[in-house]
C-alpha cells in the first residue's frame, strides 16, 4: 500500500491509476484482508469513469471497494422500485450524483422560457420530490445516502442581469440546495455532499469537459475525477472509523520560518510580513482544527528552553503551549516521539497525522511506523494550509459537544496523569479523582455522540461493530434493546459521554452486544461500574444470565480481559479467537467500585 | 514515442506492452470497449500533453491510428 502511494504520488495520471486498478483486479476478492465497502453509484451521467480512481483510493485507505452501477439516468427507478438491483446489492453507501441540468431543466436549460411564468413552485416541487425519494430509499435500505448538491450554471442565461432580476439562476440553485440540505438534515443517514463547493474549489471551467460531456455523456474532466472520488473518500473514511484524531507538528519551518537554534527566538519568521504571514495563516488553521476537537502535539528536534521562550514571549504565536496535549522536544528520532505521544494520549498510531517540512523526517517515520499518516510540507509556506486540509483527514461524520471541548478535556487528563504519579496506591489515585459516573438511556441529545463512539473507539471496544446515527435511532425504538450512555465527571471537570453500551433482553438473558469506553477514561474502573449497572438492570428485569462476547482485534487488547477480570465464565471459543462469556446472576453479581459515585436513571443500590 | 504509447495502451487495457503491435485494434481487443476507449484517449492526452478533438477521438481505433494522430498532433 505504501509503495502504491509512492508510485501514484500527489497527482496520479490515469494510466498509473489504471495500472494499479488492474493489479488489484488480479487479487481475488477478500484476499487482501481489507474491509470491503459496498458502494452503489447512482447518477444522471456516465459515472462509471469514476470506478478506477475510486477503487484505487479505497485501496489506499484500507478498503476494498465493491461497486454497483446501474445505467445512467436510472437513479429514480432504482430508488423507487423496491425490487431493483440497488436493493438486491445491499449497499453500505449509496452515492447520488446528479447534475442540476439533468434534474431541474426548468432552472438550467429551460430557464428563459420559464421566466415569464415564474419559479414559485419549482423549489417546493423539488423539495417534495426529493423527500419522497429519500423516503422510498429508506423503506428499502439502511445504507448511508450521499447526495451531491447542485452547481449553478457556468453560463447564466441572463448574463450579468442574473444577479439583478431577483429570480436569477444562481439564486434559484441556491434555494434548491437549501431545501436539499434541509431534507438531508431531517433524515438520519442522509448526507449532502457539497459538490458545488468542490467544483468551486477547482473552478467550473477546469472541472467540466464539454467535449466529453457530449461525446461520452461524462461532463466531468478526467483529471478531476480523482478529486470527486477523494471527496467521497472523506465520507467513507468517517464511516469506517478512520477519522484522524491527533495532529503532530514539527516546529522549525513548519509553525514558523527559520531554525530556532540558529536564528533565536526573536529571529524566527512569524508575523504580518511574508513569509511570516504564511506561517501565521497556517497556525490559525491548526487552531481551527483544535477547536474542532483535533488533538495537537509537537515532535521537534530542538532545545526545550528555546521553545519555551517562544511560547512565553513571541507575541505573534497564535498557538499557545496549552493548545498542545503532548509535547516531545528532544534530539531523538521522531518515530520515538510519535510512539511516546500515542502512549501519553492513549490513542492508536493509526489515528495520528504527522506534519514536517523535512522529507527525511517523514521518511524515517514512514519506515518505522507505516500506520502513521505523514504529510511532507511543500517548499512555499503559503501552500501549507492546502496540504494539511485537502484530504479532509480529520473530517468525521458527526460533530458533538465533546469535540468542541476535547482540547480542554485532554489538558484535564494531563493533570490527572500528574496526580497519578503523586498518589500512592492505585486505589488512592482512584479515590482522589472523585469520579462520578452517570448512566442514561441514549436519547436525541446523545445520539450523534453515541454513533461517533461506535465509529471511532478501537481500544476499549469488545466487538468493534460500527453504527450510524440512523442505525442507533432505529434500534432505540425497539423496547428489547437497552442503549445506555456513560458520562464521567471527575475533579478536573466533566468528560462528557465517554462510554456506550447496547444489550438486548432475550427472555431470561441480557445479551451485551456493544460495550465501549473512550480511551480518555481507560484504566479507572469505569468498566466495572458499567458491568455493575448491567447486573442491576438485569435483576430489575428478572434476568438470570448476563452474556457477552469478545471479538479480538489488533487494537482492542485493553478490553479483551474484561469478562475474565469480572468473574464471567467462558462459554465458548471460536477458531477466529472470538470468545463468549456468561455470568449467572442467581449466583454472582458485580459490585459497584467503592470509589465511584453512581448517578443513574434507575434506582441503584450502592454497596458503599 | 512508440514504446510510450504501447505502455499507455498496456496500462489502460491490461495487456502486455510487448504484445501491442500494428494488429492491435479496438475491434480485435476485448478490453478495448467504449469506456476504456475514453480512458485510453485521456491517458494519452495526459502522457503527451495534448488535447484531441471529437473527430480525432472517433478515429483513433487502432495502435497505428493512434500513432498517426499523435505524430500529426506533435508536429504542429
Amino acid at each position: 500500500m505504501q509503495h502504491c502511494r509512492v508510485l501514484l504520488g500527489e497527482d496520479p495520471r490515469l494510466s498509473q491509476l489504471s495500472f494499479v486498478a488492474r493489479e488489484l483486479e488480479k487479487i481475488p476478492r477478500g484476499k487482501l484482508g481489507l474491509r470491503t465497502l459496498k458502494i452503489a453509484l447512482l447518477s444522471s451521467f456516465s459515472i462509471e469513469f469514476i470506478n478506477m480512481p475510486l477503487t484505487v483510493l479505497c485501496f489506499l485507505n484500507g478498503m476494498e471497494a465493491e461497486i454497483y452501477l446501474p445505467g445512467f439516468g436510472q437513479f429514480q427507478q432504482e430508488i423507487r422500485n423496491p425490487s431493483s438491483g440497488l436493493y438486491a446489492f445491499a449497499p453500505e453507501v449509496v452515492v447520488l450524483s446528479v447534475e442540476g441540468t439533468d434534474w431541474l431543466p426548468e432552472i438550467y436549460s429551460g430557464y428563459l422560457d420559464r421566466l415569464t411564468v415564474g419559479f414559485d413552485n419549482v423549489v417546493s416541487r423539488f423539495s417534495e420530490e426529493f423527500l419522497s425519494l429519500v423516503q422510498a430509499f429508506r423503506a428499502g435500505s439502511k445504507a448511508i445516502l450521499l447526495v451531491n448538491n447542485f452547481v449553478p450554471p457556468v453560463w447564466r442565461q441572463l448574463g450579468i442581469l442574473d444577479g439583478q432580476v431577483g429570480t436569477g439562476q444562481a439564486q434559484l440553485v441556491h434555494q434548491v440546495n437549501e431545501s436539499l440540505s434541509s431534507v438531508c438534515r431531517k433524515n438520519p443517514g442522509v448526507m449532502m455532499v457539497d459538490y458545488a463547493g468542490l467544483v468551486h474549489r477547482f473552478g467550473a471551467l477546469r472541472w467540466y469537459d464539454e467535449r466529453m460531456g457530449h461525446y461520452a455523456k461524462m461532463p466531468i474532466a478526467a483529471d478531476m475525477l480523482p478529486q470527486l472520488a477523494g471527496e467521497y473518500l472523506k465520507y467513507f473514511r468517517g464511516l469506517t472509523g478512520q477519522t484522524k484524531k491527533c495532529l503532530v507538528l514539527d516546529l522549525d519551518n513548519t509553525l514558523w520560518g527559520g531554525v530556532l537554534g540558529e536564528d533565536g527566538p526573536t529571529g524566527i519568521q512569524l508575523g504580518s510580513v511574508y513569509p511570516g504571514s504564511a506561517y501565521l495563516t497556517f497556525q490559525s488553521e491548526i487552531l481551527n482544527l483544535h477547536k474542532r476537537g483535533v488533538l495537537l502535539a509537537i515532535a521537534s528536534k530542538n532545545n526545550l528552553a528555546d521553545v519555551e521562550e517562544v511560547f512565553a514571549k513571541h507575541t505573534s504565536m497564535l498557538l499557545k503551549r496549552e493548545h498542545f496535549a503532548s509535547v516531545q522536544i528532544h534530539w531523538g528520532q521522531k518515530s520515538e516521539s510519535l510512539k511516546q505521544i500515542a502512549r501519553q494520549l492513549n490513542i492508536g498510531l493509526e489515528n495520528i497525522v504527522f506534519v514536517d517540512d523535512q522529507p527525511a523526517e517523514c521518511a524515517e517515520v514512514l519506515r518505522a511506523l507505516p500506520m502513521v499518516t505523514t504529510i511532507t510540507l511543500p517548499k512555499q509556506p503559503e501552500l501549507f494550509v492546502r496540504s494539511l486540509l485537502e484530504d479532509g483527514l480529520f473530517d468525521g461524520l458527526t460533530f458533538s459537544e465533546e469535540d468542541r471541548q476535547r482540547g480542554g478535556l485532554y489538558r484535564q487528563r494531563e493533570e490527572a496523569e500528574l496526580l497519578r504519579e503523586h498518589s500512592g496506591s492505585l486505589e488512592d489515585f482512584y479515590r482522589s479523582l472523585e469520579m462520578e459516573v452517570m448512566f442514561a438511556p441514549m436519547d436525541k441529545t446523545s445520539l450523534a455522540r453515541s454513533a461517533q463512539l461506535t465509529q471511532k473507539t478501537n481500544q476499549f471496544n469488545l466487538t468493534t461493530i460500527r453504527f450510524s446515527e440512523f442505525d442507533l435511532a432505529e434500534r432505540a425504538k425497539d423496547p428489547d434493546w437497552l442503549l445506555t450512555t456513560v458520562n464521567v465527571r471527575d475533579r478536573f471537570g466533566d468528560n462528557g459521554v465517554v462510554g456506550f453500551m447496547m444489550a438486548r433482553f432475550a427472555s431470561s438473558i441480557l445479551d451485551i452486544e456493544t460495550f465501549l469506553l473512550s480511551c480518555r477514561v481507560i484504566g479507572r474502573n469505569v468498566e466495572t461500574a458499567m458491568l455493575a449497572y448491567l447486573c442491576q438492570q438485569g435483576s430489575n428485569h428478572s434476568i438470570r444470565l448476563l452474556q457477552g462476547r469478545v471479538v479480538p482485534t489488533a487494537k482492542n487488547v485493553p478490553s479483551q480481559d474484561l469478562f475474565s477480570r469480572h468473574a464471567f465464565q467462558k462459554a465458548d471459543e471460536k477458531e477466529s479467537g472470538e470468545t463468549s462469556w456468561i455470568l449467572d446472576l442467581s449466583k454472582a453479581s458485580i459490585a459497584w467500585p467503592a470509589w465511584i459515585k453512581v448517578v443513574a436513571d434507575v434506582p441503584v443500590t450502592s454497596n458503599k | 514515442m512508440e514504446q510510450q504509447v504501447k505502455q499507455v495502451i498496456a496500462d489502460i487495457l491490461g495487456v502486455d506492452p510487448d504484445s501491442v503491435d500494428v494488429s492491435t485494434a479496438k475491434d480485435s481487443t476485448a478490453s478495448w470497449d467504449s469506456l476504456n476507449h475514453i480512458n485510453l484517449v485521456v491517458a494519452l492526452e495526459q502522457e503527451f500533453q495534448v488535447s484531441f478533438d471529437v473527430t480525432e477521438i472517433e478515429s483513433m481505433l487502432s495502435f497505428s491510428d493512434i500513432l498517426e494522430t499523435l505524430e500529426r498532433k506533435l508536429q504542429r
